[in-house]
């Protein structure tokens, strides 16, 4: 590719040809968003929640939260214990995932849904992936497996629900491919 | 005042027809020297290119023209400043991985690389050969869709969308290489003090190694419609020269430095990561032209190429987190590690104090040199965070290579040099 | 008496459609205004759409699905029409507002001197067509030069100035392209033209591939096709002379290289392609508005659309020459090429060959 000199009516003739490859054969790319949607890797960086039974108030993930997105709210359970859990400012957060490979005891619960619309600012704020209200009335926390399945049934507020969930797939020829994969 | 000065058109006003024909009469020997500005202000036309017009990116470009010649360029920058060094410094160590990632967006894991390099040295730690060779993969996956960002938008600065939507479409493949290893698309933050965050998942070589493939079938196809267009060639032979003296003098950096003859790569010169067990080329073009700068970059993309290829080969096994920070993980941590292959941050992450000592690390990313300095105290925040940017070296093509060009060069040579705005600016 | 009465009305009636219907056709419907409307809409759209194949997208989708989005630029048009019109501070307004006007007058204008049919002799007088569509061409961009002027801006200037050099550096060989036509058919009338191909059954390009090349290029050059989209170069000098203008005057800015696409488009069919051949209206069909007019000019109109399509799919293909470049072309390779083109019609008519 390093030669200079070049035949101009090669190159006209070159150029044209290649243009019309694509036309004739075109490889789209584009992924038709709102009617399909990826299906994301399951190393995906998506919404995450806190195990309420699993985390122990260390304060760690508000520390070393980049955007300072976590802060630690005081709150009183139902049998009158006192706790520090992380409030999650999703309006803030960038999905680095510090806070969640820096919790000791692993207490934050990933998820793959990177799809979410919020439809007030202060639905960004969550404790353990429920929004956050004010005062928080902490008798009514959902149990942590709620609180998954509201990950991943976010039907209702996700842009692309109702879409066809499709795969990439890598390809020699077309570079990536999209695939249902409900297609054999 | 800049709007005022130098805009000769005035077509509306009596006086100034009365005033350029007393003028014409006049011989410029007898003219004063205010008089003689004047005339030559009103031969002068100052555009005012950007920071909202389709071809200026995130700064203003002001330039002083004669007819079809431009005469000055001033580089207004800083629209997209982000004080990342004054914000890196009242933070911890480990918070300033995204932020200095959010400046160079085509090209954040040379960005973490140079900073963790800086803080490594600072730290004393060193990374294991398995992690040291991860580096070397997401960087180069790295500089590849760098540089198809590059060639991309220099298609559209030239007007050619399809090279463009090329470019874009084909950083997809490889973006997603780099999403299967860490889990994002733009912003991975994968590279930690001590080793990077996580493994490689199972079976990616061959998928690495099919869209390897694919980038050559491209890059002919990249070739026939867009470097070997005769159309591209006229606009970018003999434009904008930049000698190799110049290129030295100028302090220009990366690829644009290298296509100007002067053989100068960090990952050569001052090796850091996996490259001084690779075999690889750095491609110089003697030109110092627009069209040596795309050649350049087309090279450095079959380099990088054949750099993922030998160390998908050659990666050795082991940890990818060196036993400095491994030993202080805590037990459930570790018995994450063993059955995810991916790093926990043990608490040190969030309380690293660094002995009082400075460091450097250099590094060369998508666009050039990117160089840090880093000073310690002692304390948990850095004392001192400096850093240069390679787009801020590659200024003086503004200053210094557009003048004595038509203004349809401006955006050739904007285009060629790769300039990226946010980086710069920082 | 009535019958004799009535008689004479159907008769007159007859005659008066007969007379009268034809030109408004030909004005109204096609090659005219309505026709140039569903062009503008269908070359738009086929514009974006074949860039978007060659560059692996998909282009307008989403206004009706079920066609492609086939109706977005109609979509367009209704947005432009509810845009607010700005006139900016500085502006000449008599100027800013009129041009756009006589640009769309002025690039109309040409399509009324263009045969696509032989029943068009009976309408207008076609013996000095091509005398007249060259000026009718070549007057265009003056009011384009009018626009940059009038906005008072200065990347509206230079775009106007980068138009009026290559205006300038290009009508000399479209002049050169069209008179070694007219040379080799011998008549200025379009129609002898087209029956001079067809009597000898050789379309014009291939006894003059010179000047056809020559036509092809100025005509990219004219309607600011890529590699020539010089004075509108977006990284340049944002939209050129349009760069102020918004709603609905910008919209006629902007479908205005494709109104002059469609009519050098036509010139080219009838000049180069053989017109309306294959079909050949025998004297007698040949005063109908159906075997005359429609037919012939279905042929017409076809020809062109391959014509409007290889050059809108350009630009996918190349990015765009610097001015003084496309300049150096004009002045340069496209003048001997416009003399080689005289020289060969020339050639062909002295040594009788055709």
């Amino acid at each position: 590719m390093t030669g200079r000199k070049n035949n101009r009516i090669r190159g006209h003739v070159d150029a044209l040809a290649t243009g019309f490859k694509y036309l004739a054969e075109p490889n789209r790319m584009t992924l038709n968003y709102p009617d399909e949607s990826m299906n994301l890797k399951d190393n995906y960086r998506g919404f995450f929640a806190v195990k309420d039974k699993t985390c122990i108030g260390c304060s760690l993930c508000e520390i070393v939260c980049p955007p300072k997105a976590i802060s630690m709210l005081d709150l009183t359970d139902a049998g009158g214990k006192k706790k520090k859990r992380p409030m999650i400012d999703w309006g803030l957060c960038i999905f680095c995932y510090f806070c969640v490979d820096i919790c000791p005891t692993d207490a934050f619960q990933t998820s793959q849904v990177h799809d979410k619309a919020f439809y007030s600012e202060t639905e960004y704020q969550t404790v353990h992936g429920e929004p956050m209200q004010y005062p928080y009335d902490y008798s009514k926390r959902p149990d942590y497996k709620e609180i998954y399945e509201s990950f991943h049934d976010v039907a209702p507020d996700d842009p692309s629900a109702g879409s066809k969930k499709v795969v990439p797939k890598f390809d020699k020829k077309r570079g990536i491919k999209y695939e249902h994969p409900g297609q054999p | 005042m800049a709007y005022e000065e130098g805009f000769s058109i005035e077509k509306n006003s009596v006086e100034g027809a009365k005033m350029s024909a007393s003028q014409d009469r006049a011989t410029t020997a007898n003219l004063t020297y205010d008089e003689l500005a004047g005339l030559k202000a009103e031969r002068e036309l100052v555009l005012l290119i950007g920071p909202a017009h389709p071809g200026s990116g995130h700064m203003k470009i002001k330039v002083w023209m004669d007819g079809d010649i431009i005469q000055r360029v001033d580089p207004d920058i800083g629209f997209v400043h982000r004080t990342t060094e004054k914000l890196s410094e009242n933070r911890l160590y480990i918070k300033a991985i995204p932020i200095v990632e959010r400046v160079m967006l085509p090209d954040t894991i040379n960005a973490n690389l140079a900073y963790v390099i800086a803080l490594e040295r600072l730290l004393g730690i060193e990374p294991t050969p398995r992690a040291q060779y991860l580096r070397t993969l997401t960087s180069e996956i790295n500089r590849i869709t760098s540089h198809l960002y590059g060639i991309g938008l220099y298609g559209i600065f030239l007007g050619s969308s399809t090279v463009y939507m090329w470019a874009f479409a084909d950083r997809e493949p490889l973006i997603d290489l780099l999403e299967e290893i860490s889990g994002a698309r733009i912003t991975y933050s994968y590279i930690i003090p001590g080793g990077v965050r996580w493994d490689l998942p199972a079976g990616f070589k061959e998928r690495a190694e099919t869209v390897l493939q694919y980038m050559e079938a491209r890059l002919k196809d990249y070739e026939k419609i867009w470097v070997k267009n005769p159309v591209v060639m006229d606009r970018t032979e003999g434009v904008g020269i930049v000698s190799k003296s110049d290129a030295i003098r100028l302090g220009i950096t990366g690829p644009n430095l290298r296509a100007s003859g002067v053989d100068y790569d960090t990952r050569r010169a001052k090796p850091y990561a996996a490259y001084p067990n690779l075999d690889f080329n750095v491609p110089t073009f003697s030109e110092g032209d627009c069209y040596a700068r795309l050649l350049q970059r087309v090279e450095e993309i079959e380099q990088s190429i054949r750099i993922i290829r030998q160390v998908l080969k050659d990666i050795p096994d082991g940890r990818i987190i060196s036993d400095d920070i491994y030993s202080k993980m805590n037990p459930l941590q570790k018995r994450m590690y063993e059955m995810k292959h991916r790093v926990m941050f043990p608490a040190y992450m969030a309380s690293m104090r660094p002995a009082a000592g400075r460091s450097t690390a250099s590094v060369e990313a998508g666009r050039g040199e990117i160089f840090f300095y880093l000073v310690s105290n002692g304390d948990k925040v850095p004392f001192r965070f400096r850093w240069v940017t390679p787009s801020f070296l590659n200024l003086p093509f503004f200053t210094h290579v557009m003048v004595g060009q038509h203004l349809a060069d401006l955006p050739a040579i904007y285009g060629s040099s790769d300039y990226f705005p946010p980086e710069a600016d920082r | 008496m009535i019958q004799i009465l009535s008689l004479l009305v159907s008769v007159s009636l007859l005659s008066f459609i007969e007379y009268i219907l034809p030109p408004i056709l030909y004005i109204i419907v096609f090659p005219g205004l309505i026709v140039v409307l569903l062009m503008l809409f269908f070359m738009i759209w086929l514009e974006r759409k074949v860039a978007a194949k060659t560059q692996l997208r998909f282009g307008p989708l989403y206004v009706s699905k079920r066609f492609g989005g086939v109706i977005q630029t109609v979509a367009d048009l209704i947005r432009f029409s509810f845009q607010e019109f700005i006139i900016p501070a500085g502006a000449d307004v008599f100027a800013y507002i009129q041009a756009p006007g006589l640009l769309m007058a002025f690039g109309l204008l040409p399509l009324i001197f263009i045969p696509v049919g032989p029943y068009y002799a009976n309408i207008f007088p076609a013996n000095y067509s091509l005398l007249i569509v060259i000026p009718l061409i070549i007057i265009t961009p003056i009011y384009v030069i009018l626009l940059g002027w009038a906005s008072d801006n200065k990347f509206s200037f230079v775009g106007s100035i980068r138009e009026a050099f290559l205006v300038i550096s290009y009508e000399i060989p479209l002049i050169l392209s069209i008179l070694s036509m007219i040379l080799l058919y011998g008549s200025v009338n379009a129609i002898n033209g087209v029956s001079f191909q067809i009597g000898r059954g050789i379309p014009g390009i291939v006894l003059n591939p010179i000047a056809a090349f020559l036509f092809l290029v100025v005509m990219i050059r004219t309607t600011g096709r890529f590699p020539f989209e010089i004075s509108e170069a977006e990284s340049e000098v944002v939209m050129g002379p349009y760069t102020e203008y918004s709603a609905l005057f910008f919209g006629i800015g902007m479908s205005l290289p494709y109104i002059e696409l469609y009519s050098f488009s036509l010139l080219f069919s009838v000049l180069f392609l053989g017109g309306w051949w294959p079909i050949v209206p025998s004297a007698a069909a040949a005063s109908g508005v159906v075997g005359g007019l429609l037919l012939p000019g279905l042929v017409v109109f076809i020809k062109a659309l391959i014509v409007m399509a290889f050059l809108v799919f350009l630009r996918a293909v190349y990015p765009r020459y610097r001015i003084d470049q496309a300049i150096t072309v004009g002045w340069d390779q496209a003048l001997y090429l416009g003399f080689a083109a005289v020289a060969l019609s020339i050639a062909l008519v002295w040594s009788g060959l055709v």
